[in-house]
């Protein structure tokens, strides 16, 4: 016995983890945002076999029914292993039970909810899941505390982790949020279809039923200007009022609104019926994507005590992409504005697909469907 | 019961299992879900509560929580559950080990500081395992197993002289078999192969068990190699792998030799259904690579998510092996030579030498390969094409250091 524990003592050695499985882990992402507590912690299905027993029936298998039998002793388990601290103990409770894989096989999910006495602050995590079972159990910690992501490995010698948000400088936030707001506006296609089929004309003049570019780089430059600039006061807008919980619509309704507004900006380039005061529709329907900017910054959640600067940031980064596109837009389309590509290929070709496209949207938002987009 | 005959009876549901484990790694990252019907199944255990392997685990739980300060039945727990952990490459169990030892304070008695030492080079912590080893060994001077353990760890740290204290200590506690092979690996490592060959050849020939035969022949089979000697080599294997025996270290030997025999098909008819090793895994994924097959890239990409869930926890065992990966599957030499850097400050065996050097050409950074020159030399190990690749490292850079001053 001895020689053969030491040659496989050797076997290991030799540099060849021979690690069919992975070690156990847990993964905790928890958001907290003031006292309101949210979060996800996945748990290895073996892992709560080893502690619990979930096989009822002894075939070796683990159904879900034999977990949804259990549910109750696994999340007084599992939440007796977590302490939460801010200004007190924080309540915790599973609101739902669903299932995942990871590498390693299938893992219970239990959504988390609570609260917290305290609203500010630090944070004390105490974390004792399966440690007295398995030492070399990890908890996988992804925390967002009041809007400053953090990770942690959380294991028997460092169990009990301290977290405070205010590390994160103002200026930092504010460079964040500037950052999503860019970001934000390079990825909604519909904004910037909305503000290119205003853009698409102002290189061209419409008179006597027939397009002919502008006269000087100031004409252009004057109307893109009053477009733009009644874009963005009307969505900030919106945008602040939303962000500030004063006024809220249903997403599904300002969705909709939003691939209208491009159907109909589309379709005025087509067939003008306003061909001066683009601007008044830049501001009246700019309103209506403030909203749409809001929901994405309700995602990102606002912290409190940097609300202000925060929301400023957002906007300025959506005004920064804003700009971005026009910049590149407005030289090259005044350059080819005489030129049959742009009137008839640019112009009307482009005017067309984003038709197409911002009515397929406008169907699959009013009628909650799923056509070309996710 | 013997250790063979468990093994035998716990690899059974191994197979399906592995194929479960792999669909799940092509299936990850899903999002969460809720189940719709009571009857899905969603995981397979390793051991069924009416197993032969779960029902003596189980007694061993309950001897221990019946007499829960008695060092005894935690000892004979925490070492089944080690020996599970090395049969079946699952480190889960490794921890439930810790588990059991960590219920005792301080000071432990000999039998589970021994154990904490096993656990402890297990996670490569060798400095923390020598110190348990040695107080094992002064508590209770007769356990070979703790000298036997020390002198594997000095020579993976490359420390002849110590490791053979080591086995100067097996031969006086009368231990013939651990002392061949003992002998034999210092003597291969450290510069005398034919000796060391024989060394190891005598260990076998006074063996009559199967699992440590199994190891003497593969070790012979390494020998061999090194020597240059590829026929004596392989018929080591074939021997080995006759025994009929499922062993991760002799497939993984097997088929990095076959590798360097350029006979990649080979591999992969051998390790068909292995994939759940990380180690074998690698040689898969390398084989299908030479063989250009369409496999290869989701291999790959199951060894990076691998390592990747390693990393996420901050575990570093896998260096040496996610070197190869870098190197030979991505082509990242840089990233590759960091890992092998690494790995070779903890491990320093040939295969450690060997990838960093590989790497090292690679990234045209012969300086970083320094220590195995050293080693080379000091050692006198007489591997050809080692000793090739530390000729060509150096060359590397001696050639540019020419280049350089005949450019000035």
């Amino acid at each position: 016995m001895m020689l053969r524990r030491w040659l496989l003592s050797l076997l290991l050695l030799l540099s060849l983890p021979v690690l069919a499985h992975k070690a156990s882990d847990s993964y905790l992402v928890l958001d907290i945002k003031g006292a309101t507590v949210s979060g996800q912690w996945d748990i290895a299905l073996r892992d709560i076999d080893f502690a619990l027993g979930l096989d009822l029936d002894g075939n070796g298998e683990i159904t879900w029914g034999e977990l949804r039998a259990r549910q109750a002793d696994i999340d007084a388990w599992a939440l007796g292993r977590l302490t939460l601290l801010r200004g007190g103990g924080c309540s915790l409770q599973v609101a739902d039970h669903l299932v995942d894989s990871h590498t390693d096989g299938a893992y219970a999910v239990l959504q988390l909810a609570g609260t917290c006495p305290g609203g500010g602050g630090e944070l004390t995590l105490t974390y004792r899941l399966l440690f007295e079972l398995d030492a070399l159990h990890r908890g996988l910690l992804r925390l967002n505390l009041d809007g400053t992501t953090q990770t942690a490995v959380l294991s028997p010698e460092r169990a009990e982790q301290r977290f405070s948000a205010g590390e994160v400088s103002r200026l930092a936030q504010f460079g964040q949020y500037l950052v999503e707001g860019i970001w934000h506006i390079w990825i909604g296609f519909d904004h910037i279809l909305f503000l290119l089929s205003l853009l698409l004309p102002a290189v061209l003049v419409h008179e006597a039923g027939r397009w002919r570019g502008v006269a000087n780089f100031r004409q252009a430059l004057v109307e893109v200007l009053w477009v733009v600039t009644a874009f963005t006061v009307a969505h900030s807008i919106t945008l602040s009022l939303a962000a500030l919980g004063l006024i809220s619509l249903p997403s599904r309704l300002v969705e909709s609104a939003i691939a209208a507004s491009v159907v109909l900006a589309a379709a005025n380039n087509l067939k003008p019926l306003v061909e001066h005061r683009r601007w008044m529709v830049a501001f009246g329907f700019g309103l209506i994507h403030g909203f749409g900017f809001a929901s994405v910054l309700a995602e990102l959640g606002l912290p409190q005590e940097t609300l202000v600067m925060s929301l400023l940031g957002f906007n300025l980064g959506v005004e920064t992409g804003q700009l971005a596109i026009v910049a590149v837009f407005l030289p090259v389309a005044y350059a080819l504005r005489a030129t049959g590509f742009y009137r008839r290929g640019v112009f009307v070709g482009g005017s067309l697909i984003t038709l197409v496209i911002a009515l397929i949207w406008l169907v699959e938002r009013a009628f909650d469907l799923k056509l070309i987009s996710a | 019961m013997t250790f063979g005959k468990l093994t035998y009876l716990m690899r059974i549901p191994v197979l399906p299992l592995f194929l479960a484990l792999f669909g799940l790694v092509l299936s990850a990252h899903a999002a969460p879900r809720k189940p719709a019907a009571d009857a899905e199944v969603l995981e397979r255990l390793p051991l069924r509560a009416g197993d032969a392997g779960a029902r003596e685990l189980a007694a061993l739980r309950s001897a221990m929580t019946a007499a829960p300060n008695d060092a005894a039945p935690a000892t004979r727990l925490a070492q089944r559950y080690f020996d599970l952990a090395m049969a079946r490459g699952d480190p889960r169990y490794v921890g439930y080990a810790e588990a059991v030892v960590a219920r005792f304070g301080e000071p432990l008695p000999a039998s589970l500081r021994f154990t904490r030492g096993l656990l402890r080079q297990y996670r490569h912590d060798f400095e923390g395992a020598l110190a348990d080893f040695a107080a094992a060994v002064a508590i209770d001077p007769d356990l070979a197993a703790a000298h036997a353990w020390r002198g594997a760890i000095y020579l993976v740290q490359a420390d002849y002289a110590a490791a053979r204290n080591e086995c100067d200590a097996l031969r006086r506690l009368g231990r013939g078999m651990l002392v061949g092979a003992c002998i034999g690996l210092a003597q291969a490592y450290g510069g005398q192969l034919e000796a060391g060959y024989r060394s190891l050849q005598q260990a076998l020939v006074a063996s009559s068990d199967p699992d440590n035969r199994l190891w003497l022949l593969t070790r012979l089979g390494e020998v061999a190699a090194w020597r240059g000697e590829s026929a004596l080599a392989e018929r080591h294997y074939r021997e080995a792998l006759s025994l009929g025996r499922d062993d991760g270290y002799l497939l993984a030997a097997w088929s990095d030799f076959l590798l360097d025999a350029g006979r990649p098909a080979e591999v992969v008819k051998q390790l068909a259904g292995w994939e759940a090793s990380d180690s074998l895994l690698l040689r898969l994924a390398e084989a299908e690579a030479a063989l250009k097959s369409p496999a290869a890239a989701r291999l790959a990409q199951a060894l990076d998510e691998r390592f990747a869930a390693a990393r996420l926890r901050g575990d570093t065992t896998h260096r040496a092996e996610e070197a190869r990966y870098q190197l030979r599957l991505r082509g990242d030499a840089a990233q590759a030579l960091g890992l092998a850097a690494e790995n070779y400050r903890v491990q320093r065996e040939p295969r450690d030498a060997r990838i960093l050097l590989e790497a090292a050409i690679a990234a045209r950074d012969g300086a970083a390969a320094q220590f195995v020159r050293d080693w080379l030399r000091s050692s006198g190990f007489e591997d050809a094409r080692l000793r090739r690749l530390g000729q060509e490292s150096a060359l590397g850079r001696s050639a540019y250091l020419e280049f350089r001053s005949a450019g000035r």
